[in-house]
């Protein structure tokens, strides 16, 4: 064996010795070049756009089945009990029985329910969610599709879920459906404005929408320690809490999980779903996290960038999923930690808090670009100061003014006599 | 006040109307009251005297007295009173005025035995049914003595619905349950609902009714009720154990060995333990938070285990017998339980402590359910909704009963009468359990379990008893009679009151606060379905194979559904 590199294809047709770093960065571009080299020339462009949703849809199937496990054994070990431990190594192929369980179970529909939305309603779910996954770069020239709107994409598939939740619920003719796609519009729209508008802070200090070009704005260090990062700047670092907040409400994650509150209205809208297509559903939320996550990697922590100048060795993809997985088991911590909101509460939260403060955050990371311009000694310190103050100040006042305890007081019917 | 100082001005206003008066002891009174007078008496009561309305009670006395009776119960809980206030009626034609429209708490009872005795309450203002179903035939009271246990009558239609009230206008109808996840038994609310807001609601309950008061009047015998008492209900069963015991003990003046007595505190304190740690771990499941249920459910579990070590079970303990218990603390069950106490306590404290300053969770639970003193007053609400408004009611030190005027102790108050109150109030009540069953285990004196009972027990006496339950006041209240069995034997569980304040409790607020509404009363449905008497087709116990099971469920199936 070659000590100083192995034997490896370069696309069609190239063959020469590169070093393993080479080979685990390129490789699965070189894969994908070499499989297409093989098919007729009127049928490569399909294959690459083909090969990538493939492996796109593989990896977030496997990582979707990892998760759920990973989900159960967290919060397990959150509410101090062991989690799936029985199927597979330490439980971790818990999925795959989950799974068979899901395909095998009766599939149940009723009897006045629109058949034919009934069906379609978790495929809609579904299918924009995976499309959008198709721009987010996974890691150096590993992207799907690379639009020049990319993120502009992004959200406008993203926003298809709404009509999904709201087709299951309105076909099931189930009033618990109904009452739990009516919130699940309401939380989905109101939360989709703050992610909105934290992300186009950062289209905003990129200068692009394209989610490729995005991360290469983020590239290199300060100091040559410091990755520049758009987290580690003020308007980054609110932008990101504002962004996870509105996600894991855009996504309906505990505790912003209302329309499907189980303890309130059973299951929302999925209360009339059973076996895979229940299993779709709970598929395309979970998609629906990887996807947001995979954004907020994207935007804020540098997307597929390492850490630090001497860990780029190890493969940029591999850097992107490990952020990844920071994200979702931030996620799950979330879950374990809350309690579910109330409709009112979950909607103030969204309107009045992180909805102001995404305003004020571009208006930070306005004040940022101005003061770069600053040369005296100690000038980076102050300007982030100022900055985090200027976010920061009133994040904390408005909130405690907001959190003010109501308590109880008399009761006063306004409606009923 | 004594009793006397109660009696006077009763006396003086009713002089002529009140026939008799027994002074059970110093702290039970019957008023013996012409029926004309019956409404009259139970206003001035409720509202001049200022007493809590506890439950109506109808009997078929027509074998020993050739009248029906009807009964209204009430508690002077600063004065460590129980009175009950009886009326006879003649057999041929059995009413009375209703009291509900003066003591709104009693609308229910006065139904109740408007179904099952047939005592016709006049003017009632809801004179639906409650507790028999729509298809069962006008004029057949179960509860009447000439109806045998298993009596399945004729014309009784069994798939006929429910005839539910209309909506309000421009209202639409929610169903929650009888099946729903948070309801652990069967309930129907029939919710009106405008947008998420509810307005109004129709309950239609007692789904789950076996009899129980019928079996003891007509099957069982006195030491086989405390067995059928403890599984009316499934999670403080212990309470309608004792409850019983002691009202036959007191009706029938048999003294309790101080051992016994101590034993029944212990055991119903560790019923307390397992049934708040249960009930805030749902409370947590209901507001979305599971971590706090499993936590909840981890630090309760060896309660169960050192229940199981004392009775044999994790449940129904099968504890007391008339005169005394069957079970005892042994020199080694004292240690275990010892530290057992101690690590629940050493568990709970840190996790009371978070819960009562989690924020989100306050924001989320302040302010919803409230019931108010005056519905509090008005609708008889009992238990720790009751003490989350600050009202300072608790059965353990207004009506002592077993060793509980032997141990110090705390009611637990809070000034939040909403959701928030009562979860803050049974956090806290655990740590006053475990006070009282450490002083329990020191002073545990030596000594007899069980009284020696050697003559018959005497005929025509009335028990009254009340234990506190996890959930407020469990009511039993009883007249002995022939065949070594009750002659009526009525319980008034804690929820039986505590649902009827709910409608007020959910009104103008929103559908997602519904659930902990109903959960923070701790709601106990089989409790309050205690009764039904209709009994099943064949009155016997058989195990349904699954076969015909499914047979069943395709017949139906293909049967075309009835318009």
């Amino acid at each position: 064996m070659n000590m100083e590199g192995i034997l490896a294809l370069t696309g069609w047709g190239g063959l020469r010795w590169v070093g393993p770093v080479e080979l685990f960065e390129r490789g699965p571009v070189w894969l994908r070049d070499w499989a297409v080299g093989w098919l007729p020339e009127g049928a490569k462009v399909w294959a690459e756009g083909l090969i990538p949703a493939v492996a796109v849809l593989a990896v977030f199937g496997l990582l979707f089945g990892l998760a759920t496990v990973a989900e159960r054994k967290l919060l397990g070990r959150i509410q101090n009990r062991p989690g799936p431990n029985r199927v597979g190594p330490y439980g971790w192929l818990q999925f795959a029985a989950d799974g068979v369980k899901m395909l095998t179970k009766e599939d149940v529909v009723p009897r006045s329910a629109d058949r034919v939305l009934h069906f379609l309603a978790p495929i809609v779910m579904l299918a924009p969610v995976a499309l959008s996954l198709a721009v987010i770069p996974y890691g150096r020239d590993l992207v799907a599709a690379d639009p020049r709107c990319g993120l502009l994409f992004f959200f406008a598939v993203g926003s298809a879920a709404e009509v999904a939740a709201f087709m299951a619920g309105w076909s099931s003719r189930n009033k618990y459906s109904l009452l739990g796609a009516m919130r699940a519009i309401a939380q989905m729209i109101s939360y989709e404005l703050p992610l909105v508008l934290s992300a186009l802070t950062v289209v905003m200090m990129a200068g692009s929408l394209s989610l490729v070009e995005i991360v290469e704005a983020q590239s290199g260090y300060w100091w040559g320690v410091i990755p520049r990062w758009h987290v580690m700047t003020p308007w980054g670092l609110a932008g990101l809490l504002l962004f996870m907040a509105a996600a894991a409400a855009a996504s309906n994650r505990a505790p912003f999980d209302l329309p499907e509150g189980e303890s309130e209205i059973i299951g929302g809208f999925m209360t009339e779903y059973s076996g895979f297509k229940y299993a779709i559903f709970f598929m395309g939320e979970y998609f629906g996290m990887f996807a947001v996550s995979g954004l907020a990697v994207t935007l804020f922590l540098g997307g597929w960038q390492a850490p630090l100048a001497v860990l780029e060795a190890a493969p940029s993809y591999g850097w992107f999923f490990l952020k990844l997985g920071v994200m979702i088991a931030w996620f799950i911590w979330v879950r374990g930690t809350l309690p579910r909101l109330r409709v009112d509460h979950l909607l103030n939260f969204g309107w009045k808090y992180l909805l102001p403060l995404g305003a004020l955050n571009l208006l930070v990371a306005m004040v940022w670009r101005g003061l770069g311009g600053w040369a005296f000694p100690g000038a980076g310190a102050v300007r982030w100061l100022a900055c985090l103050a200027m976010i920061g100040l009133p994040a904390i006042l408005w909130g405690r003014l907001l959190m003010r305890s109501r308590g109880w007081g008399p009761r006063v019917y306004r409606y009923a006599s | 006040m004594k009793p006397s100082e109660i009696l006077t001005p009763i006396k003086q206003r009713y002089g002529t109307a009140i026939q008799r008066i027994d002074r059970l002891d110093d702290r039970r009174l019957v008023l013996h009251v012409d029926a004309g007078a019956l409404k009259s008496i139970c206003r001035f009561l409720f509202r001049d005297l200022d007493a809590r309305y506890i439950a109506g009670i109808g009997a078929d006395d027509r074998p020993y007295s050739g009248r029906f009776m009807v009964a209204h119960n009430f508690a002077f809980d600063r004065d460590g009173l129980l009175a009950s206030v009886l009326a006879m009626l003649p057999a041929d034609a059995p009413e009375v005025d209703s009291i509900a429209g003066e003591v709104p708490a009693a609308s229910w009872s006065e139904r109740e035995f408007h179904d099952l005795v047939g005592i016709v309450p006049r003017n009632h203002p809801n004179p639906k049914r409650l507790v028999l179903p729509d298809g069962w035939p006008d004029r057949v009271h179960p509860l009447r003595k000439e109806r045998p246990w298993n009596d399945r009558p004729d014309g009784y239609d069994e798939d006929r619905p429910f005839a539910f009230d209309p909506a309000p206008p421009g209202c639409v109808v929610v169903p929650l349950g009888p099946f729903h996840p948070t309801l652990d038994e069967p309930a129907h609310f029939r919710l009106y609902v405008d947008g998420e807001i509810v307005r109004g609601c129709e309950y239609r309950g007692f789904m789950v009714h076996r009899g129980i008061e019928k079996l003891a009047e007509s099957v069982l015998t006195y030491n086989d009720i405390p067995m059928a008492a403890e599984r009316i209900c499934g999670i403080c069963g212990c309470v309608h154990n004792v409850a019983y015991a002691q009202a036959v003990e007191q009706a029938a003046s048999i003294p309790v060995p101080p051992r016994a007595e101590y034993i029944r505190t212990i055991m119903l304190e560790i019923e307390r333990l397992h049934s708040h740690l249960l009930w805030v771990g749902l409370a947590g499941h209901i507001l979305g938070y599971d971590t706090l249920f499993m936590h909840c459910f981890r630090i309760r579990e060896p309660v169960m285990w050192i229940a199981e070590k004392i009775s044999g079970n994790r449940k129904t303990y099968a504890l007391c017998l008339i005169g005394g218990v069957r079970w005892d603390i042994t020199p080694e069950l004292h240690d275990e339980l010892d530290q057992v106490l101690n690590r629940l306590e050493a568990q709970w404290r840190p996790l009371v402590s978070a819960l009562l300053e989690d924020r989100n969770l306050r924001r989320r639970a302040a302010g919803i359910g409230v019931a108010d003193r005056a519905l509090i007053k008005e609708q008889g609400l009992i238990g720790p909704v009751a003490r989350a408004a600050g009202i300072d009611i608790d059965c353990r030190r207004d009506h002592p009963y077993a060793a509980y005027d032997r141990v110090d102790f705390d009611v637990i108050l809070a000034q939040d009468p909403d959701v928030w109150g009562r979860i803050s109030v049974r956090a806290r009540e655990v740590f006053e359990s475990i006070r009282i069953i450490r002083q329990c285990l020191v002073k545990l004196p030596a000594g007899l379990l069980q009284a020696p009972i050697a003559d018959e027990l005497p005929i025509g006496r009335i028990g009254m008893s009340s234990v506190e339950a996890p959930r407020g006041e469990s009511h039993h209240w009883l007249i002995t009679g022939e065949n070594h069995r009750p002659r009526r034997w009525r319980v008034r569980a804690p929820t039986y009151q505590n649902l009827q304040g709910i409608p007020a409790m959910i009104r103008d607020q929103r559908l997602a606060d519904m659930t902990i509404t109903l959960g923070s009363i701790d709601p106990c449905f089989s409790c309050t379905d205690r009764l039904e008497t209709v009994d099943v087709r064949t009155g016997a116990v058989r195990v349904c194979p699954p076969e015909e099971l499914r047979d069943r469920l395709r017949q139906r199936w293909n049967e075309p559904t009835t318009p």
